[in-house]
C-alpha cells in the first residue's frame, strides 16, 4: 500500500516535469505550427548555462537564475530570428529538419563548451523527504510539480487574457487574417520561441537540480513528446493532464516489469496513441481540403 | 534545361535513356574506371572512409526514396539499419546462411519492420509521423539492448566477413569491390524507380497526397511501399555494415545516426538521384577528416579550451550545415550542381 502511494505521487511529480517541457513545445506549435524537435537540447543547454553560473562562477542562486532566464530569452530570440524566420512558408519537412539541425548544433555547442559531459547543480530544494501516510516522498519532486503547475496556470492566463497571448492564438488560427488586423506576426513567433526557451530553462534547472546534467536530458526531451502526442499538440490542458498519465505509466511500469522497461514506456504510448487516436486527448482534429 | 543544346529525341528508346550524349558516356566510363582502380592508389588510411561512404550511401538512397520522393519523414533509419545488421549477423553466424541470402533476408526483415511503423502514415503525416518513427528508433534499439540472449546486449556480436561461394572478402580492397557493387546497384535501382510509375506516384503523394488520392493513386499502398523500399535498403546497408565492421552492438545505431542520414540527404538535395551521393560523400569525408586530423590539431593548439572540446565540433558544424542549407539552398547541393551545369551549357549567352 505504501509503495502504491509512493509510486502514485512520484509518478505524478515526474509527469509534471515532463508536462513542463511539453508546454514549451505546445507554445511554439500553438502560435507558429513549427514542431520543435530540439526540445531536449534546449533543456540541456540551459541547464549547462545554469551550471556555469552557479557552480563555475559561484553566483548566488537568484542571480544565476535571472542570468539563466536572460540567456534563455536571448537564445529563443536568436533561434527564431536566425533559423526559423527565413523559413516561414516553407513545407513542413523543412521546418522539422531545421529543428533537427538546431538540435545537432546545440548538442555540439554544449559538448564544445562543457566537454565534461556530467555536472551537478547545487541542490535548490530541501533534501528531507517527508511522509504522507505510510509513504516516503522526496520533497524536491513535489516542489518541481508545484512549480510546473504554477507555470502552467500563468501561461494559460497569459494566453487567455493578455493581448500578446490572444494574438498568439489568433496567429495559430489564421496567419493571413491576423496579419490583415495589424498583428505583428514576426513578433508573435519570436515571443513564442522566447517563452518556450524560458520554460525549457526552468524545466532544465528543476530536473537537473534533482538528478544531474548529462545527455539523459535530451532523452527526457524525447520522452516529453509522448506527453505532447497523448495530450494533443495545441492544448496546454492536454500537456498538464497527459504529463502525470505518462509519469504514472512510467513508474508503475517500472515497478512492475523492472527499470529498463521504464525507458520504453513513453515510446510505446506514442505508438499506441498514434495508431488509435492520433490527435490526442485534447487536440483538434484537422480536416484537410485540397 | 536538362539536356545540352542540340540534342533531340527521335525515339522513345533515346528519350528514356539515362546517359544521352557521347560526352556523358565518356565521363561515365571514365568515372567507373576511376572508381574501379580507386583501391590501388588510395592511401590505406582512407579505405575505412571510402567503404563507409559506400555503406551509408545505400541507407541514404533508401531514405531518399522514403523522404525525398514520397515525402514521408523517417527519423528511425538507424534503427532499421540495426535490424538488418543484427539479422544478417545472426543468420551468418548462428545458422551459417550464405552471405547473399542473408543480405536479402536482412533487407526483407528491415523492410517488414518498416512496414509496421509505416502503418500510422495512413492517418497521420508530418510531425506525427516523425514522432512515430522516433518511437520506432527507440523501441528497436531498446529491444536490441535488452534481448540479451540473442543480441548479447552491449557486448555485441562478432560477425564473420562476407563470402560468396568460395570468395572470401577478408581484405579492405575486396570489401571495397563488394560494397561498391551493391551500392551501384542500389543507386541505379533508386534512379530508375524514380522514373517509373511507382516513382511518379511517390512524387504525386509527396506534393499533395489528397490530390494524389483523388487522381486514383492508392495512397496507402504506395506509402507502405515507400516505407518497405526505404527500410529494405537500410537493412541491406546494415547487413554490409555488420560484415564490414566485424563487430556490432546496439550502440552503433544511435538516434544521432538517424539524424545524420537525414542531414546528409538534406545537404545533398532531397528528391534527386545525385543528392544522396553528393551529401554522403561530402559529409562523410568532412567528418572523417574533422575527427581524424583537424580535431586533434585544434586540441593541440588551443590549449586554453577545456580538454575534449573538439568532440562537439563535429556535431556543431554538421548542425550548422543543415541550417544554412535549409535557409539558403533548400534544394541542396544537387540543385547547385544543376544550376552550374545549365549555366555552363548556356555560356556565354545566358538566356
Amino acid at each position: 500500500m505504501d509503495i502504491l502511494i509512493q509510486n502514485i505521487i512520484t509518478g505524478i511529480a515526474t509527469g509534471m516535469v515532463y508536462a513542463l517541457i511539453a508546454l514549451g513545445f505546445a507554445l511554439i506549435w500553438k502560435s507558429s505550427r513549427v514542431a520543435n524537435l530540439a526540445l531536449g537540447q534546449l533543456v540541456l543547454i540551459s541547464s549547462w548555462f545554469a551550471y556555469s553560473m552557479l557552480v563555475q562562477f559561484k553566483f548566488p542562486f537568484w542571480l544565476g537564475m535571472i542570468l539563466t532566464i536572460a540567456f534563455a530569452i536571448l537564445l529563443g530570440w536568436l533561434i527564431e530570428r536566425l533559423a526559423l524566420r527565413p523559413l516561414i512558408g516553407q513545407p513542413i519537412l523543412s521546418l522539422i529538419a531545421i529543428t533537427l539541425g538546431l538540435a545537432y548544433f546545440l548538442e555540439g555547442l554544449t559538448a564544445f563548451i562543457w566537454p565534461q559531459g556530467q555536472g551537478n547543480l547545487p541542490k535548490v530544494f530541501p533534501q528531507t523527504s517527508f511522509q504522507i501516510g505510510p509513504a516516503m516522498i522526496q520533497q524536491e519532486l513535489l516542489w518541481a510539480a508545484v512549480i510546473s503547475l504554477i507555470l502552467f496556470i500563468l501561461l494559460s492566463v497569459f494566453f487567455q487574457y493578455h493581448r500578446m497571448g490572444i494574438a498568439m492564438r489568433a496567429t495559430a488560427d489564421d496567419q493571413l487574417a491576423v496579419q490583415a488586423c495589424a498583428v505583428p506576426v514576426n513578433r508573435v513567433f519570436s515571443m513564442s520561441w522566447i517563452f518556450a526557451c524560458i520554460v525549457a530553462a526552468i524545466g532544465g534547472v528543476l530536473i537537473s537540480s534533482i538528478a544531474a546534467i548529462n545527455y539523459g536530458l535530451v532523452e527526457t526531451g524525447f520522452k516529453s513528446f509522448s506527453v505532447v502526442i497523448l495530450g494533443g499538440m495545441e492544448s496546454f490542458l492536454g500537456c498538464i493532464v497527459a504529463g502525470p498519465i505518462i509519469g504514472l505509466c512510467e513508474t508503475f511500469g517500472g515497478s512492475q516489469f523492472g527499470s529498463s522497461v521504464k525507458e520504453l514506456i513513453p515510446f510505446i504510448i506514442i505508438v499506441i496513441v498514434i495508431m488509435i487516436k492520433p490527435f490526442g486527448l485534447f487536440g483538434e482534429e484537422r480536416i484537410e481540403r485540397i | 534545361m536538362s539536356l545540352p543544346c542540340g540534342i533531340r529525341n527521335f525515339s522513345y528508346h533515346t528519350d528514356i535513356a539515362i546517359i544521352r550524349t557521347k560526352t556523358q558516356w565518356v565521363l561515365f566510363i571514365l568515372f567507373m574506371l576511376a572508381l574501379s582502380v580507386l583501391p590501388f592508389y588510395l592511401p590505406r588510411s582512407w579505405f575505412d572512409t571510402v567503404n563507409s561512404i559506400g555503406i551509408l550511401l545505400i541507407a541514404v538512397v533508401g531514405l531518399n526514396i522514403l523522404m525525398g520522393y514520397c515525402g514521408q519523414l523517417s527519423l528511425g533509419h538507424a534503427g532499421f539499419m540495426a535490424i538488418g545488421a543484427f539479422t544478417s549477423a545472426l543468420l551468418t553466424g548462428n545458422l551459417h546462411v550464405p552471405f547473399l541470402l542473408a543480405l536479402i533476408i536482412s533487407g526483407l526483415s528491415a523492410g517488414l519492420i518498416g512496414l509496421i511503423f509505416g502503418i500510422p502514415s495512413l492517418r497521420v503525416k508530418g510531425f506525427y509521423l516523425a514522432i512515430a518513427t522516433i518511437a520506432a528508433q527507440f523501441i528497436i534499439i531498446w529491444i536490441l539492448q535488452n534481448w540479451t540472449d540473442i543480441t548479447h546486449g552491449s557486448n555485441g556480436l562478432d560477425v564473420i566477413p562476407a563470402s560468396i561461394l568460395s570468395w572470401q572478402f577478408d581484405t579492405e580492397i575486396k570489401q571495397f569491390y563488394l560494397i561498391f557493387t551493391i551500392t551501384i546497384i542500389s543507386v541505379l535501382f533508386a534512379t530508375n524507380l524514380a522514373r517509373s510509375r511507382i516513382g511518379r506516384a511517390f512524387i504525386a503523394i509527396r506534393d499533395n497526397d489528397l490530390a494524389a488520392e483523388v487522381m486514383g493513386i492508392n495512397v496507402f499502398r504506395y506509402k507502405l511501399l515507400a516505407f518497405f523500399l526505404g527500410c529494405f535498403l537500410a537493412g541491406i546497408a546494415g547487413s554490409l555494415y555488420a560484415q564490414y565492421r566485424g563487430h556490432i552492438s546496439y550502440e552503433d545505431f544511435t538516434f544521432q545516426q538517424s539524424i545524420l542520414y537525414i542531414g546528409m540527404l538534406i545537404i545533398g538535395g532531397l528528391g534527386s538521384s545525385l543528392g544522396p551521393i553528393l551529401g554522403t560523400v561530402i559529409i562523410e569525408t568532412l567528418q572523417k577528416s574533422l575527427t581524424n586530423t583537424i580535431a586533434p590539431w585544434l586540441e593541440h593548439t588551443m590549449t586554453f579550451m577545456p580538454t575534449g572540446f573538439s568532440s562537439g565540433l563535429n556535431l556543431m558544424l554538421f548542425g550548422l550545415a543543415i541550417i544554412l542549407i535549409l535557409i539558403f539552398e533548400p534544394r541542396g547541393l544537387a540543385h547547385l550542381w544543376a544550376l552550374f551545369k545549365s549555366s555552363y551549357r548556356m555560356w556565354p549567352f545566358s538566356y
